[in-house]
């Protein structure tokens, strides 16, 4: 049995310690937000925050994550930052086909708690290990900009 | 020049040539380095530092024989890469400038493994390196360390060997360059550089020193990849366990030293990663070492690892040229560090394909495993063991669970692989590689299974 803190809950689920997290998420709690797209760490599809930080919840063992606070996209939108992307995400239309927009918006909000000013540079850093087939990167881009100018 | 200074002088340079041929050839013992006089085994007063340990003292011969298996780790070089079948051979040995030796099946097959071997022919192989047609073997098969196994633990190996399935697979045929394809020849080098002789404890040193001596020696085989070779190919004990480049990876100093070796890590330290491969602080176990690690040393018992540990920190330390290690994480911002405003093409796929694991700090926020901080591959400017684990990834079973990295050698260029091993080393590490695409394509052809 491993307790893990997700959205501000504690759940404690019947999960070996070497689950990956997106599995207990999704197929134990009922998270279905967070995607799984490789599986392998490499298209971010997965991310969630563990401490506010922006983690690959494909290889990320629940035994290894502890009290650490968890939050999915389903409660992102109630942080400062989350809120913030999402409406940019929504202003100026940035979703083509979606299935990488979880993991987008949960990486771009990680940046903004860490960087509020964030350039192209800094949005490269944070963003490059989220891909969209649908090439949205030109919109997550401005909406990024937009969002750390909004208040 | 006079007649008599041109005898002088070839004369000096007879003797010199001499004496260059004779410290070639009289290669000290892997344990000639300790203190104190060695005896046969039977003449030993103090506890058997041969067979299995005193938990198994009651165990039948199989079980004995395959606790010894995996400390002798033979599935290692038995097995083919990329799903072999457990012992049946296959594995390719690249010898630059001579050719690729395969291993060979040592599953109880009659025809294609070793079925039909005696006790007396199986004696011969490990300890003379001889095969039961009598015909030499190459010493890619470590038999200038098994020579110093008992007959009585050979044997329990054979009768575990003879207790598995017999799988039907041919040996592969050599590759090798002339001479090299001569196997008469290598009775020459076995003249001078096999051993023949059992292990004989060290009556100065614990009871404890003699069982790591022998599981490290005997058994484990640790010289064959980390004690450099020398012109003629054997193993140098001058610079016992100082680091080679073996198969294309590095295997590490391994001797007390404190800036090149393991001379900082604590007992435990090395306990913990003998056992599992890893431990915090110091990084995990790729490529073969993590081989080793799966395959034999995690089946050892906690008093055999000690053992390991106490014979390891009395080898003489030996300096390389291996720097110290970083220990504090590179910074949160990819713009701070040594590999600040570089924005190379090795950055670029760094923040694509690797920071989300490794993250710009180089602490993991996924796996302990993952941590790049104060790893010895990483603070090796060679990038060596960094490159090939970017080619290969990490595939581990361990007794924690499984450890994963993808390889990402048939995603990236050689060129892309040179760049991020050489950003890698840059960041994390204590000096950045300079590796180029044509080094990554050697490092490629050097563990190249065909």
């Amino acid at each position: 049995m491993v307790t893990l803190q997700i959205n501000g809950q504690a759940h404690t689920i019947d999960a070996p310690d070497d689950m990956p997290l997106l599995w207990a998420l999704r197929d134990i709690v009922g998270l279905t937000g967070t995607k799984f797209g490789c599986g392998i760490a490499q298209c971010g599809a997965c991310t969630v925050h563990v401490d506010g930080k922006a983690v690959r919840s494909c290889m990320l063992p629940v035994g290894a994550i502890g009290n650490r606070a968890i939050t999915t996209i389903e409660a992102i939108g109630d942080t400062p930052n989350g809120a913030k992307i999402q409406k940019a995400w929504l202003d100026i239309e940035v979703v083509q086909c979606g299935y990488c927009q979880s993991g987008q918006i949960m990486s771009a909000t990680a940046l903004l708690n860490r960087t509020p000013n964030p350039d192209d540079s800094d949005i490269d850093a944070a963003m490059a290990g989220n891909i969209c087939r649908c090439g949205t990167y030109v919109r997550i881009r401005q909406a990024i900009k937009n969002a750390a100018k909004s208040v | 020049m006079s007649k008599k200074n041109f005898g002088i002088a070839i004369a000096v340079i007879a003797v010199v040539a001499a004496g260059f041929g004779a410290w070639m050839v009289m290669i000290p013992g892997p344990t000639a380095f300790a203190s104190g006089s060695t005896v046969a085994l039977a003449d030993y007063k103090d506890a058997n530092p041969t067979g299995v340990p005193k938990e198994m003292a009651n165990a039948d011969l199989i079980a004995r024989g395959e606790y010894l298996t995996h400390a002798a780790d033979c599935v290692a070089c038995h097995t083919a890469k990329n799903g072999g079948q457990p012992f049946a051979g296959g594995l390719a040995f690249n010898l630059p400038n001579i050719g690729t030796i395969y291993s060979t099946n040592i599953t109880p097959d009659k025809e294609t493994g070793i079925g039909n071997y005696t006790d007396a022919q199986f004696l011969a192989t490990l300890h003379q390196g001889k095969r039961a047609d009598g015909q030499n073997l190459y010493p890619a098969m470590s038999y200038t360390s098994y020579t110093y196994m008992t007959e009585a633990d050979a044997l329990a190996i054979k009768a575990y060997l003879f207790s598995l399935p017999a799988v039907h697979a041919p040996a592969k045929e050599n590759k090798l360059s002339w001479p090299f394809n001569n196997r008469s020849l290598m009775g020459i080098w076995n003249a001078f550089y096999n051993a023949d002789e059992r292990f004989r404890p060290n009556t100065a040193q614990s009871a404890e020193w003699n069982r790591g001596a022998y599981l490290a020696e005997a058994m484990g085989h640790c010289s064959e990849c980390h004690t450099p070779r020398n012109l003629a190919f054997a193993m140098n004990n001058r610079k016992k366990f100082a680091g080679a480049l073996t198969g294309g990876w590095r295997a590490y100093n391994i001797t007390p030293d404190q800036k090149a070796g393991v001379g900082s890590w604590s007992d435990n330290d090395l306990a913990t990663f003998l056992s599992t491969g890893h431990v915090d602080g110091h990084g995990g176990a790729g490529g073969p070492m993590g081989e080793a690690t799966d395959n034999s040393l995690t089946f050892l018992t906690a008093g055999d690892i000690r053992a390991l540990v106490v014979y390891l920190r009395s080898v003489p330390a030996q300096d390389s040229d291996l720097p110290r290690t970083v220990t504090t994480p590179a910074p949160v911002s990819h713009r701070e560090g040594v590999t600040a405003g570089l924005d190379s093409r090795g950055e670029k796929i760094f923040a694509g394909a690797c920071a989300s694991c490794h993250d710009w700090t180089g602490v993991s926020p996924v796996s302990k495993y993952a941590t790049l901080t104060g790893v010895r591959a990483v603070n090796d400017p060679s990038a060596t063991n960094v490159a090939q684990t970017i080619i290969a990834g990490v595939d581990r079973t361990t007794v924690n669970g499984k450890i994963f990295m993808p390889a990402f050698g048939t995603a990236y260029s050689d060129d892309e692989i040179a760049d991020v091993a050489n950003y890698v080393t840059a960041r994390f590490g204590a000096k950045g590689a300079s590796l180029t695409a044509k080094d990554i394509a050697s490092l490629r052809k050097q563990v190249a299974q065909q």
